[in-house]
């Protein structure tokens, strides 16, 4: 102790004794003529950008004997399709079996599997709810009872190393997943019991049974199919050894040796973009699968600090397929005269598929009462809301009436609108909404202007994230809705952070009427949706991220929400999600403000062309060509000066 | 020279006392905010998953691999631990990326960018100033508005018209990014010369918003000195004007330096206007991120740094100041 202060302490006075030797008389001289020094410095520092490096990281390598830098130095713009709205920071890691690895270009599982790198055995096509075959040869089927699917590999699908794929990799995929807890295997596990390789190309997906021995949910089954990648077995070995049995250390892997089976693979990343090249020798050029490479040879993001920046960079021609919410995307082409289109040439732009809905807390005063609810429900004036927030970029309810569902063909011939019609209000109803009130004796007794319940003033917030534009002017909407009816309703806007930890615990009080996001578009919509809507079994739960966020308890809801699952007769369906809407729209639990797209889908046509659209009858959905079914748009791809 | 030391090892035991409360309050701070960072990882995670059970066990296993369940003494116990050992840990925003790793990546990025800008801008913002004060009149006349102006606007400001203007309009410049949108990093002039144009308007929305401010002090500082009675003297001596103005400067300059030690020190901070509306990399935007996402090792971190870097800036300016001037360590001395 004593000899590190003695070292410190002589330090201290080497230090000072160098600095006593340039004596402030010494110093004098040198800063004799400031303005000299002064100019002199600045000519020397001025020049000092000029001679800067860049520091960058090391590259990640792209392969064993793949150099980014000499590769492609600057990427050919005719063969490289930029991406925006996907990936907002840098790419951690590209491992199938962790759900962090934020690669959003790459590595997403989920309802529309992102589809470039690792694959789906089905791809799921959002716009009629088909799964298509990828890895899988043909259809899957079920057994009688509903509690095995059965599908066959395609012998023609190699992994990236040229090792077949196999339906023992498919199973051996889901034992890992259960091994080592992977979001996919938690939330899987409660459905599927296993996932067996039955010969070389044939895997069977048992289902988990109930006490009478038909499958807990044969929807999750059916959707874990399309949505979950296949892992190669040997590869997952290698990372089971790497992580000596430990689930963290399997999970916390980036993977950068990963073998994959899809058409591109990683290129380049760093913080400021992510690129990947596509694989030439992609087992999907046979004939029985697309018959040709994808068209881009490199796909690229670059990471935009907001969405501005992305917008800016879209007008600019540096951006070929934009997912982000662009306001008053028309101008684009309108008043800018760009090459940009979307979806449709005209509004909703987009195809729409979830359904942003504002819950009312049934813990909060008044808002148990369904005069209330319904009241303010019927005021919201929802055009201007799709008007202004979403800038026309959803139907009307006019247009789409209220239910349960999305507006896709699919879900929407999935109930009998004309059972429900005089339950589907469009919005903006004063009058409706103070009759409502003054029938159920809601009147203002003080003179005070607001409506009182028994005495006590009826005041609620209105709550939604900050930042989140297109939200907060919806909630502006619902409190100006408020003040027309005399119920006093006022905006707040926590931040996100905040707001996520308050409205998923069931016994908060602090927001009374909040917006959350709901299920677009799946296999196991709209049945996902209306189990988010209204289960009871989410209701009063703690860290709920499953939905019902408003405490909404309805037995018989519960029965239908038991019921869809394993109904296969159609007509029955229709019954139940007519059923489902109707107690939707009756007791109001929560509403619906407006139609949102699952992906936003805006697509500058400068360098590329023929990309996938409404009317072009290719029936490929607009999700960046890369989720799910979108990627067959990567194969129709045209230069637009070839 | 015992003055010196005492001096010298005075200022030394106030900087690691200040260190050590300030590490505290770099791990403390973040973990007030309201809100939940694994909530947050957690909801990313399970978008679409549909079991409840599920959801929860996700959430309980980023709870133990953060030690957020654990009480807060024992975390900072850990955290000590492994700072001590160089060990920033793993970021919740980016996990498992490790925060030393985004650091390394970013901070490069933002020294380089705003290290010449407060140079330039400060030499500059201080030529100007001074000629204003000797040379009065027209210059001064010009001068002064321009500079109350431009140093009035807010700093996203200036980025926002050099924005419009440069970029969008004219297109001289790019609108976002390090590097071209199309490029690779390569040691290749065509790279060079892609981030030597992406640097421009990061650049001079640094250097234009300080040159304002500086120029304004310098001029004050040097107008008071050159009224001082030393200076009169001097002249009545019949010393060289030159060599007045030299003095006069050396006076004028003093609080200067502060204020060029200060932003030298904040420099991460300062940097994040500009690195969002250009989408430049850097630490001022992971910092952030690192916010908005509750991401506590990462805030902890950089704050470390910013902290530091505010604390040697000071030191260093308080030890130069000590030479420069003998009479505040005298002062502090006694």
């Amino acid at each position: 102790m004593k000899k590190r202060l003695l070292f410190v302490l002589s330090f201290v006075l080497i230090f000072s004794m160098f600095l006593t030797a340039c004596q402030p008389e010494e110093v004098e001289e040198v800063v004799e003529e400031v303005e000299e020094v002064v100019e002199e410095v600045v000519e020397e520092v001025v020049e000092e950008p000029e001679v800067e490096e860049p520091e960058e990281e090391e590259p990640v390598a792209a392969g064993p004997d793949l150099d980014p830098a000499e590769v492609a130095a600057s990427l050919p713009r005719e063969e490289t399709l930029y991406i925006a709205g996907l990936q907002w920071s840098a790419v951690v890691g590209w491992n199938p079996y962790s759900s962090a690895n934020n690669n959003a270009m790459g590595v997403a599982a989920g309802n529309n599997a992102r589809v470039p790198i690792f694959e789906t055995p089905y791809m799921y096509n959002m716009i009629n709810g088909e799964q298509i075959p990828l890895l899988a040869d043909g259809d899957w089927e079920w057994n009688e009872d509903m509690t095995e699917a059965t599908f066959k590999i395609k012998e023609v699908a190699k992994w990236s190393d040229g090792t077949p794929v196999t339906a023992e990799d498919v199973a051996y995929t889901w034992a890992t997943h259960v091994k080592y807890e992977t979001t996919a295997g938690v939330g899987y596990g409660e459905y599927i019991e296993t996932v067996e390789a039955v010969d070389p190309l044939t895997v069977v997906v048992k289902a988990k049974l109930d006490e009478e021995g038909k499958a807990v949910n044969p929807l999750l089954v059916k959707a874990y199919i399309s949505s979950e990648y296949v892992v190669q077995k040997a590869w997952t070995e290698t990372l089971e050894a790497r992580a000596g049995g430990d689930a963290t250390a399997l999970k916390e892997d980036p993977a950068m040796d990963f073998v994959s089976s899809g058409p591109y693979t990683k290129f380049y990343d760093d913080d400021q973009k992510v690129v990947f090249i596509r694989d030439d020798n992609y087992w999907g050029q046979d004939a029985s699968m697309f018959g040709s490479l994808p068209v881009p040879k490199y796909l690229a993001h670059t990471i935009y600090a907001d969405n501005n920046a992305g917008f800016l960079a879209l007008k600019a021609g540096e951006v070929d397929v934009s997912q982000q919410f662009n306001a008053n995307v028309q101008d684009l082409w309108l008043v800018d005269n760009l090459p940009i289109s979307t979806w449709m040439d005209d509004a909703p732009y987009g195809l729409t598929a979830s359904l942003p809905t504002a819950y009312f807390n049934l813990e909060s005063y008044g808002l148990d009462n369904i005069a209330v609810r319904k009241a303010i429900a019927y005021a919201v004036d929802y055009d201007t809301i799709i008007a202004n927030a979403m800038t026309n970029q959803s139907p009307t309810f006019d247009q789409v009436p209220r239910s349960v569902m999305n507006p896709t063909a699919g879900e929407q011939a999935l109930y009998d609108q004309a059972a429900v019609a005089d339950l589907q209000w469009v919005g903006n109803d004063i009058e409706g909404a103070k009759a409502i009130l003054d029938e159920a004796g809601i009147v203002d007794t003080d003179g005070d202007g607001w409506r009182e319940l028994d005495g006590q003033k009826l005041s609620y917030n209105a709550v939604c994230p900050n930042g989140w534009s297109d939200w907060q002017a919806a909630m502006e909407i619902v409190a100006a809705a408020g003040e027309k009816i005399g119920i006093e309703i006022t905006t707040l806007y926590p931040e996100w952070g905040v707001y996520q930890t308050v409205f998923v615990n069931g016994d908060q009080q602090e927001y009374d009427i909040f917006m959350v996001w709901s299920d677009g578009a799946g296999p196991t919509q709209p049945w996902g949706r209306v189990r988010q809507l209204m289960y009871s079994k989410f209701a009063e739960t703690q860290g709920n991220w499953n939905g019902n966020w408003g405490g909404y308890i309805n037995p018989r809801i519960d029965e239908i929400i038991t019921e869809i699952p394993a109904t296969t007769d159609q007509a029955r369906l229709v019954e139940l999600y007519t059923e489902a809407t109707e107690i939707y729209l009756t007791d109001i639990p929560s509403f619906t403000l407006m139609y949102r797209p699952d992906q936003f889908y805006t697509v500058n046509e400068s360098v590329w062309t023929n990309y996938p659209s409404a009317d072009d009858g290719r029936n490929i959905p607009p999700m960046n060509l890369l989720d799910g079914y979108s990627i067959a748009g990567l194969y129709e791809l045209e230069l637009v000066n070839p | 020279m015992k003055g010196y030391l005492k001096y010298f090892s005075g200022k030394l035991a106030w900087f690691l006392v200040t260190l050590v409360a300030a590490f505290i309050l770099n791990f403390i701070l973040p973990r007030l905010m309201p809100g939940d960072p694994v909530a947050i990882i957690t909801q990313r995670v399970v978008q679409g998953m549909t079991s409840q059970a599920g959801v929860q066990k996700v959430y309980e296993q980023y709870a133990e691999l953060f030690g957020t369940n654990k009480p807060i003494h024992e975390q900072f116990i850990i955290y000590m631990r492994n700072i001590v050992q160089g060990n920033f840990g793993l970021s919740f925003s980016q996990y498992p990326r490790p925060v030393a790793d985004i650091l390394k990546s970013s901070i490069w990025w933002t020294i380089a960018l705003q290290f010449p800008a407060i140079i330039v801008g400060w030499l500059l913002g201080n030529t100007l100033g001074a000629l204003a004060a000797y040379l009065k009149k027209g210059f001064d006349k010009v001068l002064m508005p321009i500079s109350i102006f431009i140093s009035n606007l807010p700093a996203f400001g200036m980025a926002v018209i050099l924005l419009v203007i440069f970029a969008v309009r004219l297109k001289w410049f790019p609108t976002a990014g390090g590097y071209g949108f199309d490029m690779i990093p390569n040691f290749s002039w065509d790279y060079i010369k892609s981030v030597l144009i992406h640097y421009q308007l990061p650049f001079w929305s640094i250097v234009l918003i300080s040159i304002g401010g500086q120029a304004i002090g310098m001029r004050a500082m040097s107008i008071y000195e050159l009224n001082a009675d030393y200076v009169k003297y001097s002249r009545f001596l019949g010393i060289k004007d030159r060599k007045i103005i030299g003095y006069v400067f050396r006076n004028a300059m003093l609080p200067q330096i502060t204020g060029l030690a200060l932003s030298i020190g904040t420099m991460v901070g300062g940097a994040l206007v500009a690195e969002i509306i250009f989408s430049y990399p850097g630490l001022g935007s992971t910092l952030l991120t690192a916010v908005m996402g509750q991401d506590y090792p990462l805030i902890s971190a950089s704050t470390l740094i910013i902290t530091l870097m505010v604390l040697i800036a000071n030191f260093l300016i308080e030890i130069l100041y000590g030479v420069i001037d003998p009479r505040i360590k005298a002062a502090q001395v006694e």
